[in-house]
């Protein structure tokens, strides 16, 4: 018995220095150098009303013929935010048709960690829900088809992205390719974060805010002026 | 905030045309209801403010709001009430889009959503922002006050709104900087290794 607990003991002390070793560090993150002739898989987290408003934003500045192809997730329910999408990559391939050949999006429905007035008692089980299907897309399709959820993952809020940096975590865990994780807090954070920036800040890979008072001392974060 | 007079200021700004006269005032509420914002943009001292500046027609987009609809006559454009000496009103709950609305306004009045915000100061059109007290998170009233300091936009309060009508120099608005998509490209392509920026 005592020695079952301390097998349970030293695996998890294993997973949690694991999990420690794999957390950003302060330290600039150097990437590979890229060719700029080379292409780069994007996916981002479309959190419906001003989430996807202004993740769409950010996503129009960028050039479709790099980033591509490219993966919308939505929350289950949400066909407005799949429809902004969509219209997006229909302006985007009206303006640059060379791409527009390729037609590389596709659109991910996840179910919702947790729904408007859910009830605390019942939002383990749809948040437990929710991590297995972004398991299934962030780990396992990956595997079976060895073409990886994307290089690089969005994420601007709210609570369902938080289940997406867990599924990354389990790939970095496993020593899985997972995309680099960034978070752009939204330009109406302007003193205080919102509850997923805060909840996400140690975990992911750059953390980007729309307003320099969002800056703390000795806290990540990086300032580039508004994005949105 | 105060907003003295400044007549040598009047045309230093590219938010207010000379030749562009103020009719159309448009008040927005966004997807929930914000019945003080609604009741007050329909009660006196507010339209007599609104008046005072020329205004001549008023269109709310109220949308679960409740108020009086006394004196209101259901048309197909809304709720609307045409009063002999003063201002036309419409009252409407939801469009599916405001961004025309938007641009027929001289003024809009709004709620503090960061959306309605950067669509309507990207038009430019002059903002008065109120921010709901009633939200439990209030983060709408950081924004409406940062953005109030740097002078984009003037902030109030529904008690304060016919003296921020009254005071408002469209003039004095510093003008909002246009959408910079390069910020976040630069960012990114720096993130993924890209070292040249143009490809």
């Amino acid at each position: 018995m005592v020695a079952w607990l301390l097998c349970a003991a030293a695996l998890i002390a294993c997973v949690v220095l694991r999990l420690y070793s794999l957390l950003p560090k302060g330290t600039i993150h150097k990437a590979r150098i890229r060719p700029g002739t080379q292409s780069c898989s994007l996916a981002v987290f479309l959190g419906s009303g001003g989430h996807t408003s202004e993740a769409l934003t950010l996503v129009s500045s960028l050039d479709f013929t790099r980033y591509f192809p490219r993966t919308y997730i939505v929350s289950e329910g949400d066909i407005l935010s799949a429809r902004k999408a969509a219209a997006l990559e229909r302006v985007k391939a009206a303006v640059s048709p060379p791409y527009s050949v390729h037609a590389p999006y596709r659109i991910l429905t996840i179910p919702r960690a947790r729904r408007v007035h859910q009830t605390l008692l019942t939002t383990p089980l749809t948040a437990a829900c929710s991590l297995l299907a972004c398991l299934y897309h962030v780990t396992l399709c990956p595997i079976w088809t060895s073409a990886p959820l994307a290089e690089v993952l969005l994420l601007n809020g709210p609570g369902t992205c938080f289940v997406l940096c867990v599924a990354t975590y389990f790939n970095r865990l496993l020593g899985l390719p997972s995309p680099r994780l960034i978070y752009i807090e939204s330009f109406a954070r302007v003193r205080s974060l919102s509850l997923s920036g805060k909840l996400l800040r140690p975990f992911v890979d750059r953390f980007v805010v729309q307003w320099e008072t969002l800056l703390q001392r000795d806290k990540r974060g990086d300032y580039r002026g508004w994005l949105v | 905030m105060s907003e003295p007079l400044s007549p040598s200021q009047a045309s230093a700004s590219a938010i207010e045309s000379p030749l562009r006269t103020r009719t159309n005032v448009l008040v927005t509420v966004g997807s929930t209801r914000f019945d003080a914002l609604v009741q007050a943009v329909l009660s006196e001292p507010v339209l007599a403010a609104l008046r005072a500046r020329g205004y001549s027609r008023l269109t709310v987009q109220c949308g679960n709001s409740e108020f009086d609809a006394n004196g209101f006559e259901q048309q197909e454009e809304g709720l609307v009430q045409t009063t002999e000496n003063g201002i036309d009103i419409v009252v409407w709950k939801f469009r599916p889009s405001l961004e025309e609305e938007y641009e027929k306004a001289d003024l809009v009045i709004s709620h503090a959503g960061s959306g309605t915000i950067l669509d309507v100061l990207r038009l430019p059109r002059p903002l008065i922002v109120v921010p709901n007290p009633t939200l439990l998170d209030n983060h709408q009233q950081e924004l409406a006050d940062a953005l109030g300091l740097l002078g984009h936009l003037r902030p109030s309060t529904v008690s304060e709104l016919p003296q921020a009508i009254e005071t408002l120099r469209d003039s004095k608005l510093v003008p909002f900087p246009p959408f910079n998509g390069s910020r976040f490209r630069e960012l990114l392509d720096e993130e993924m290794g890209y070292v040249d920026s143009d490809g």
